[in-house]
């Protein structure tokens, strides 16, 4: 159960947008940091909040690669395997994030902090091979670096 | 009129018709699956290339999506679209599981038909297939989802057209679903479409899986006798048993769709424990025995009694011809009263709208989905007229109002898939310029003042009939000035009767003498009955019905009568009367077990001749012979010139 006062602040962007649809996004991305992931509550609360069906909240959550339909770690790490990344060599850095990070792609590591997940182009194709980590971008991928923002990340929240 | 030309034939089209339409319309099919003539385009397949030689386009374009217009010159055999389309549908097969020998929609699919046609017939893919878990979705459905091309066609069909919520597509690039939310019952009364508008075998009908193959059913064009719509169907038989039924288009009436009820519920055509033997005082008889036997007892009652005091009843169950012949039997009996309806509140509602309507004022669904305002009038939509509520959703998605005049608060279970306001009385319905306003009636509530002051509205009118063919009975009964059954019996006029599947009102019976019945269900006339002839099912009988617009439909025998051959009686393997072991059949015969059922009129005509009237020849005879020449496959007609023509 979401807490009155999200309910509240949902309600009124709700009823702020032209149609609910156009809040479903925000809606759910807020219903994820609430509960870490989507949930299948949280599914059915984004439904009553929307004037959805849950079916319909479920169409537009598992389209979105942002929203997680699954626990995921504290930060999710979403590397690029689209077209530019992978005339980048983004294999050898997927492969890398693997190995380091002892998962394969949608895992979790051990300690519960990253989730690796491939995703299709990220808008940096002029800086490939990219990947974000929890929200941050970053590009112009080495395995050398890869180590240096896993070590960053790993220790700031 | 754009004029184009396609594959060297010059082609002039209506404005906003499709380069694929515009071909189909001279008989050149482009292979296709996303597009359906009845749900918006959505290109979604890029099966159906085409290449634009000259005009305002150039190059291969998507034909489906793309409007014809004026100087197009179009080539669906070049070589470069036969390519791309041959290449499109080898990717659309890549996941696909090419097991058709033990897939259910085998015979019937448009992925077979079309991967041919589109040039592609040899496997190169040698990786993994993606698999789907499947889902229950109910026991109406079947779903398959490997067999999925990604045409969207279902997606769009069950919510977009008919309003549905509880099932859509998930997941996007190589795990796009469709499915629901959670396994269970789909929700939508529209939902067995599914079974029709996918191309391929992701959902076929459950209730008649894996019994037949297409090139193996019996069918016909029928028409459904579920409520007074009357869609158009095709039953599918195999082996005397109706496995499935489908919708069949016209689009005058029910489009390309039908309603769950229509699809599923079909288990009494087939019930083992249907009546199927002629009875004398309880024993089975021959036909002619039976026939002479209620002739002769129809007989000696009106020596005795007075013909007054015999009432022939029938009901809306029975096909046009049947109730033609109701009256004729009527009058060989010595002047019999006749009765369409046991209830009086159902054949003052009928009767009414046999008075009221005419060729301008009744409305048909072209109107309903081009109205401005329908007013549901007491009504629960989904219950008495299914296919009606699609057609109130295409105006209100259209930008109609729509009100529920007077209503009982509708079941959850029947909410329409449209919104609607409450209003108390028709005066809270804005009529101004009636023309495009239409209301709707349920059976339940109609007094005929009522429907008089809606009639003299202005407003276009939908009177549903309680019965599949009701419309006719309440032209037949205000044409003969009948009564109805509770009235007669009411008044003491009526103490004996003959019932041809009639529905006599509970509590009438014990004041009644059933002298014979002629039925093909069960029932507490049955029971009573000395007398029984069984008769055929609209799906093992020829025969007209009019819809609640007027509109008659022929329905045409889709089988021939007697028991399915699955679930037979062991007794037929060896002997007509006993019982024995399984066994193949020891004893030719040449009759079909159970087969002795005739239809309705067929009785009736038997029993006008022993009665010493004239033969019957062709039940539609006087002003009624217009209709003999109606094509089944056709779009019906309207009544309305042939009644008033005399
Ligand atoms: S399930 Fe059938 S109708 Fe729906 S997208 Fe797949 S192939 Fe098309
Ligand atoms: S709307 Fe009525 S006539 Fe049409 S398919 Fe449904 S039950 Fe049959
Ligand atoms: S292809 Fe990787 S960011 Fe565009
Ligand atoms: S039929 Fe034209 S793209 Fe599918």
């Amino acid at each position: 159960m979401i807490p009155e006062t999200l309910k509240t602040s949902l309600e009124a962007r709700v009823a702020s947008a032209i149609t609910p649809r156009e809040a479903a996004v925000d809606v759910m991305k807020e219903l994820q940091t609430h509960y870490g992931w989507l949930t299948d509550e949280a599914v059915g609360e984004a439904a009553v909040l929307l004037g959805l069906s849950p079916l319909q909240v479920e169409e537009l959550a598992t389209f979105y690669e942002m929203i997680y339909r699954r626990p995921v770690g504290k930060k999710v790490i979403h590397v690029c395997d689209s077209i530019s990344c992978w005339c980048a060599d983004c294999d050898t850095i997927i492969q890398y994030l693997k190995d380091k990070l002892g998962v394969g792609l949608g895992g979790t590591t051990a300690d519960g902090v990253f989730t690796l997940i491939p995703c299709c182009c990220m808008g940096m194709c002029g800086d490939s091979p990219a990947m974000s980590v929890g929200g941050v971008p970053y590009g112009k991928l080495t395995p050398e670096l890869v180590d240096k923002i896993l070590e960053a990340e790993r220790n700031n929240g | 009129m754009p004029k184009l030309i396609i594959d060297d034939i010059p082609v002039e089209v209506a404005p906003g018709t499709s380069v694929l339409e515009a071909a189909r319309s001279v008989g050149i099919t482009i292979p296709h699956f996303c597009y359906h003539p009845a749900l918006a385009i959505a290109a979604a397949c890029r099966l159906c290339a085409v290449k634009l030689l000259d005009g305002p386009v150039k190059g291969i374009q998507m034909s489906c999506a793309l409007p014809a217009q004026d100087g197009m010159v179009v080539s669906t055999t070049d070589p470069e679209a036969l390519k791309m389309r041959a290449l499109v549908i080898e990717w659309l097969m890549l996941n696909h599981p090419h097991d058709c020998p033990v897939c259910d929609e085998g015979g019937e699919c448009l992925l077979q038909d079309f991967t041919i046609a589109g040039g592609h017939s040899r496997r190169r893919y040698q990786g993994k297939k993606r698999t789907f878990q499947n889902q229950y979705l109910g026991e109406g459905i079947h779903h398959e989802m490997n067999r999925c091309i990604e045409c969207y066609r279902c997606v769009r069909f069950y919510q977009d057209y008919a309003g549905g919520t509880d099932f859509g597509v998930t997941g996007s690039a190589g795990r796009v679903y469709f499915g629901r939310f959670q396994e269970g019952q789909l929700e939508s009364p529209f939902s067995g479409n599914l079974v029709d508008i996918c191309p391929t075998g992701v959902f076929t009908d459950k209730t008649g899986r894996f019994r037949a193959r297409y090139w193996d059913y019996q069918f016909a064009p029928s028409v459904c006798q579920h409520c007074s719509v009357g869609c158009n169907t095709s039953p599918q038989n195999f082996q005397r048993e109706t496995i499935k039924i489908v919708g069949r288009r016209n689009d005058q009436v029910n489009g390309w769709f039908i309603c769950d009820r229509a699809r599923f519920d079909k288990g009494y055509l087939n019930d083992p424990q249907r009546p199927r033997e002629p009875r004398l005082d309880g024993a089975t008889c021959g036909y002619d025995v039976a026939v002479d036997a209620a002739a002769k007892s129809i007989a000696e009652f009106v020596r005795k009694n007075g013909a007054d005091s015999l009432a022939v009843v029938g009901s809306p169950r029975l096909s046009l011809e049947a109730m033609i012949l109701l009256a004729r039997l009527a009058r060989a009996a010595g002047g019999a009263r006749i009765c369409y309806f046991g209830d009086a509140a159902q054949q003052q509602g009928s009767v009414a709208a046999a008075r009221l309507l005419h060729e301008e004022n009744s409305a048909h669904i072209r109107e309903i989905e081009q109205a401005q305002w329908v007013a549901l009038h007491a009504l629960d939509l989904i219950e008495e007229a299914p296919m009606l509520a699609l057609a109130v959703r295409k105006a209100f998605l259209a930008g109609a109002q729509i009100f529920l005049v007077d209503g009982n608060p509708i079941p959850e279970r029947n909410t329409p898939p449209f919104k609607y306001a409450a209003v108390e009385s028709l005066d809270d319905v804005p009529f101004e310029g009636g023309g495009k306003g239409i209301v709707i009636c349920g059976a339940g509530r109609k007094d005929p003042e009522l429907l008089a002051h809606i009639a003299s509205s202005g407003a276009k009118l939908v009177i549903l009939q309680p019965g599949a063919n009701g419309f006719a009975a309440g032209l037949l009964a205000q044409e003969h000035a009948t009564s109805p059954l509770t009235e007669l019996v009411a008044a003491r006029q009526v103490r004996g009767v003959v019932c041809f599947e009639a529905d006599v009102p509970e509590g009438l019976l014990s004041g009644l003498e059933v002298l014979a019945s002629a039925d093909w269900r069960r029932g507490p006339v049955e029971a009573k009955s000395p007398i029984f002839l069984p008769t055929t099912t609209w799906v093992e009988s020829d025969g007209t019905a009019i819809n609640y617009e007027g509109r008659a439909q022929r329905f045409q025998r889709s089988r021939v009568a007697g028991l399915p051959l699955k679930g037979l009686d062991p007794k037929y393997y060896g002997s007509a009367t006993e019982a024995v072991t399984l066994h193949p059949p020891r004893v030719h015969r040449k009759d079909i077990p159970g087969g002795a059922e005739r239809d309705a009129w067929q009785v009736m005509a038997q029993l006008i001749v022993r009665l010493g009237g004239e033969p019957v020849v062709e039940p539609l005879a006087g002003k009624w012979s217009a209709l003999r020449s109606l094509d089944p496959e056709g779009e019906g007609v309207r009544i309305f010139d042939i009644v008033s023509g005399e």
